[in-house]
């Protein structure tokens, strides 16, 4: 600082870093600019006396919600109105009366468009009364006095009034005989809630149940998934790569066994138990207490290798078995309570528990083909696990090629069933052909040009260049050979060439091309890394599950709503499934950052001790997590509430729906009551959920 | 006995942390390890329990090698090794009773626990275990209630349920005042004389492994640079293992 050498260079660094600021001010000013400009902002629109006026009326009404309304006793009296003023005549004499309302009409005759003046006696005093103009068609047309602009007028202190109101232009009316009718109106007995706060408080039931009911339903998934969407579990999840391998192979043959087998085993409890409870729970209690009481004894007799292994394989079949039978048990059971006759609160339980059984009924199958799936991937990797550690590193590579490609086939065959659903999915199958391939170049650079385990600073940095080639090349080979353009930009679905049928079930051209690059693919990878490569199945969950919870959370609610109002139509349902999937979506990001911030040291602990990964979640994970799910959850139902306000607007009910039809038929003194609802309830639960959120966190 | 052979543990990162170390530690015996922060204490520690998977070498343990030990296995080597913290490591918002009785997870059935159930010989046994570090009175508070001292002892009591033959203590006093510090390593003594549990402590004062260790490692940059009584550190191999500028602190 003190030497002139260094006090130009300085100074000049001070002016360019001067200069960048203006640049950035210029940059960010235009941008700006550009802004205002895409909005369409102008204020000259806001000035126009028309729209002024129109704004206000509309604010005024809405300002003004009939949230209240009295009965009135109505007083009634006419005179007749000669249209065009006949030559003979001659206007008829009016008889005042002392105590009746009259009215009196100058003149008495005359054409449309004709100013004339009424003037009335004997009404109630400071009350409200209108004028109505009844044709020979006998339809009431209220007449707005020129006075006060409006339909109603309030008359004098003692009783009377006068107003002018214009002769109605109705075609073809001439030497017609009109009747003026003056109708007074005087509030009679107390105020009481309008009809339409009847409605907007039932609007507005559904409305706070809508959002509890969504808001409830997205606790357990959202949680659930919040664990494989959270880094610090789910990074130090690795698995051999030949263990990883045989339980994969083996899902798609286990959903097979588990959906189309096991799950008899439900359905007939179901439907015996719906008949028949008492067997239904007697054989559900058999197998639990089978279950139960042979659990120590295999324990017991476990001592060498091949007992372990035996017990586990039959601890792991009855736990498949006895979980399947419980669903159809517990299916039967809501079906049976379904059937029973309720009214009132219990009629509400009742069909609740009625359509947990519907839903339980709907789901067995494929819950059962998912229990079948892992119960049978948890079987093979016991049979397999010692074998693999045994085998021989040679050996190993040739398990992993063979491993790798039934793993990959299986695996490109799903994406690719999944892919031929819609033209954008499509992309799904060459991209996971580059994740099948991104591993192949770096593990062929590390094993016959440099044999360093460890990659640091620039080895690191051309590693993944290298598995980013790789990924390329499969990308564009997988995209070419499936032909995605195609779907892409034609929106042309891959064609559906049966090439075989196999045990009833058709294999498409599309999925069997995409499982032979499947194979291809995964035999080169697996054949390198060998089935003892430790694989980060954890990183991989982590990542999918954190892209599926982005992709989800990204598509608003609303927009969610419009598809589940096509599918369940127009209704609470619809939203309540709309709110309920971008809960869960955004509760599972919410709940995993929490985990993401809990204290490591007790996961740390209870490994130390011997504990099992789950045993290790639920003693120093969930602890640690509780207070803030609790407060997430009240924050999100919170959300929920505003959401399903609006929700109706997509036709997903809720006070939204009525509040739209109130606004499109232009009854802004009916929005106003729904609007302040709204405001009322949401206030309400702010306060209320920040309250709560306060004494957890 | 514990034996590990030519164990080197490199991170991802590239830092190495042990060096090639070769020790050969009897059943009951009580080890003190010293070294400056960052000298691979920890990581010594935790690669005996495979917390920390070690890059090469092996670990034998009563003849049976931990290294190579599969998960299912390794968990039943972990519940006989049990595991002290610097930080404690409880679970702050559980009650006491449950952060010892989570101590017992590897032993009872794994189902039962998910529900938090523990059978009623379970619960004595954890109260037994709270009873002998004197805070069984404290069993149904918060573990957040508990002052550091306590806290720890609350951590010597989750090591007893797992009924172990070897405890491994990382820093266990180097959160604590100097009384508590004595008293923590006081029960430390008492396991590992009345129960004969082999005891690897890692301490940052030399005051503290000559007072209570019968053996001494000393750790410098992952490499093993002393092995020996606690009384054969005099004034020169101080200073080789803490560096030049170090001074010797007395804790009382």
């Amino acid at each position: 600082m003190n030497t002139p050498a260094e006090k130009p260079q300085s100074r000049s660094q001070a002016a360019l870093r001067r200069l960048l600021i203006l640049v950035g001010l210029a940059v960010v000013l235009v941008i700006f600019a550009y802004g205002w400009d895409v909005t369409d902002i102008d204020f000259t629109v806001t000035q126009q006396p028309q729209r002024q006026q129109n704004v206000v009326n509309a604010l005024s009404e809405l300002l003004s919600p009939n949230v209240f309304t009295q009965e009135y006793t109505i007083q009634n009296t006419t005179t007749s109105f000669v249209m065009d003023c006949p030559a003979d005549f001659t206007a008829p004499a009016v008889v005042p009366s002392e105590d009746a309302p009259y009215i009196e009409i100058t003149p008495a005759c005359g054409a449309s468009g004709d100013l004339v003046t009424v003037t009335g006696y004997n009404f109630y005093p400071n009350a409200l009364a209108r004028i109505n103009w009844i044709a020979t068609d006998g339809e009431r047309r209220i007449r707005q006095t020129l006075e006060t602009n409006d339909d109603n007028f309030v008359t004098r202190g003692d009783g009377t009034f006068t107003v002018q109101i214009e002769v109605p232009r109705i075609r073809g009316t001439a030497g017609e005989t009109h009747t003026i009718e003056a109708q007074g109106s005087f509030p009679d007995g107390a105020p009481h809630l309008s009809e339409t706060t009847t409605i907007v408080a039932e609007k507005m039931v559904e409305t706070i149940f809508l959002a509890l009911i969504a808001t409830t339903i997205s606790i357990v998934p959202s949680a659930f998934l919040s664990f494989f969407a959270a880094h610090n579990l789910m990074r130090p999840v690795r698995i051999p790569l030949g263990n990883l391998l045989v339980s994969f192979t083996l899902l798609p043959i286990g959903f097979y066994v588990g959906a189309s087998i096991l799950s008899n085993i439900a359905a007939f409890l179901m439907r015996i138990g719906s008949e028949n409870t008492a067997a239904a729970a007697v054989t559900g209690l058999v197998m639990l207490f089978g279950a139960v009481a042979s659990t120590p004894r295999l324990r017991h007799a476990a001592n060498g290798q091949e007992h372990s292994q035996l017990r586990s394989i039959i601890m792991t079949s009855m736990v498949v078995v006895v979980s399947i039978a419980l669903i159809g048990l517990v299916g039967a059971l809501a079906l049976m309570i379904n059937r029973l006759q309720a009214d009132g609160i219990l009629g509400y339980i009742v069909r609740f528990i009625g359509s947990l059984g519907e839903i339980i009924q709907l789901i067995v199958v494929p819950l059962s083909g998912i229990i079948g799936a892992f119960g049978l991937a948890s079987i093979g990797t016991t049979l397999t696990r010692g074998a693999l550690r045994e085998v021989s590193i040679p050996t190993s590579h040739i398990l992993g090629a063979v491993l790798g490609a039934l793993a990959g086939a299986v695996l490109m065959g799903i994406v690719a069933t999944i892919g031929m659903s819609a033209a954008w999915l499509g992309l799904l199958t060459p991209l996971t052909a580059a994740a099948l391939a991104s591993p192949v170049l770096p593990q062929l650079y590390r094993r016959f040009i440099k044999n360093n385990p460890r990659p640091m600073g620039t080895e690191r940095f051309l590693l993944s260049v290298l598995s980013w080639i790789g990924a390329l090349i499969a990308f564009i080979t997988a995209y070419n050979v499936l032909d995605v353009s195609q779907a892409l930009v034609e929106g042309v679905l891959p064609p559906r060439l049966v090439v075989a049928s196999i045990a009833g079930f058709d294999v498409y051209l599309y999925v069997a091309e995409a499982m032979l690059i499947g194979a291809a693919l995964a035999l080169i990878t697996g054949a390198l890394q060998g089935t003892r490569a430790n694989f980060g199945i954890g990183s991989v969950l982590y990542n999918i599950t954190r892209t599926i919870l982005n992709a989800l959370r990204s598509i608003e609610p609303l927009i969610m709503g419009l598809v589940f109002v096509i599918w369940v139509g127009i209704g609470p349902f619809a939203g309540v499934l709309a709110l309920a999937l971008h809960s869960i979506a955004s509760l599972g990001k919410l709940y995993s950052e929490q985990i993401e911030t809990i204290d490591s040291g007790p996961i740390e602990a209870l490994q130390s001790t011997g504990a099992n990964r789950l045993q290790t979640i639920v003693y120093a994970v969930v602890p640690q997590i509780i207070p803030s799910y609790i407060a997430f959850t009240m924050y999100r139902w919170d959300i929920n509430v505003r959401m399903s306000t609006i929700i109706g607007f997509v036709g997903g009910g809720g006070i939204g729906f009525l509040l739209q039809q109130q606004i499109n038929l232009l009854r802004y003194r009916d929005a106003g009551v729904a609007v302040l609802a709204i405001a009322i309830v949401v206030s309400i639960l702010d306060y209320a959920s920040a309250a709560i959120r306060e004494r957890y966190i | 006995m514990l034996k590990i052979e030519n164990l080197t543990k490199v991170y991802e990162n590239g830092f190495v942390a042990l060096k090639n170390i070769n020790l050969e530690i009897p059943d009951g015996q009580f080890v003190s390890i010293i070294g400056l922060s960052g000298s691979g204490k920890s990581t010594l520690l935790r690669c005996i329990n495979r917390l920390i998977d070690p890059t090469e070498g092996r670990i034998l343990w009563n003849g049976v090698d931990i290294t190579a030990a599969s998960d299912d296995e390794i968990r039943q080597i972990r519940r006989r090794i049990g595991m002290i913290f610097q930080q404690f490591n409880l679970v702050k918002r559980s009650s006491v009773i449950t952060n010892v009785l989570a101590g017992r997870l590897g032993y009872i059935n794994p189902m039962f626990s998910l529900i938090n159930y523990f059978p009623k010989s379970e619960k004595e046994r954890a109260l037994a275990a709270l009873n002998r570090v004197g805070i069984a009175e404290k069993a149904y508070n918060r573990a957040s209630a508990l002052s550091g001292g306590q806290q720890q002892r609350v951590g010597i009591a989750r090591t007893l349920m797992q009924n172990p033959e070897m405890i491994l203590a990382d820093e266990p006093v180097a959160s604590l005042d100097p009384a508590t510090s004595h008293s923590v390593m006081k029960y430390l003594q008492l396991l590992n004389k009345e129960d004969g549990l082999t005891v690897l402590c890692s301490l940052h004062f030399l005051s503290l492994a000559r007072a209570y260790a019968d053996r001494v490692i000393a750790l410098k940059d992952g490499v093993l640079e002393f092995d020996g009584l606690p009384s054969e550190i005099d004034n020169e191999r101080f200073k080789m293992i803490y560096g030049e500028d170090a001074v010797e602190v007395e804790i009382h």
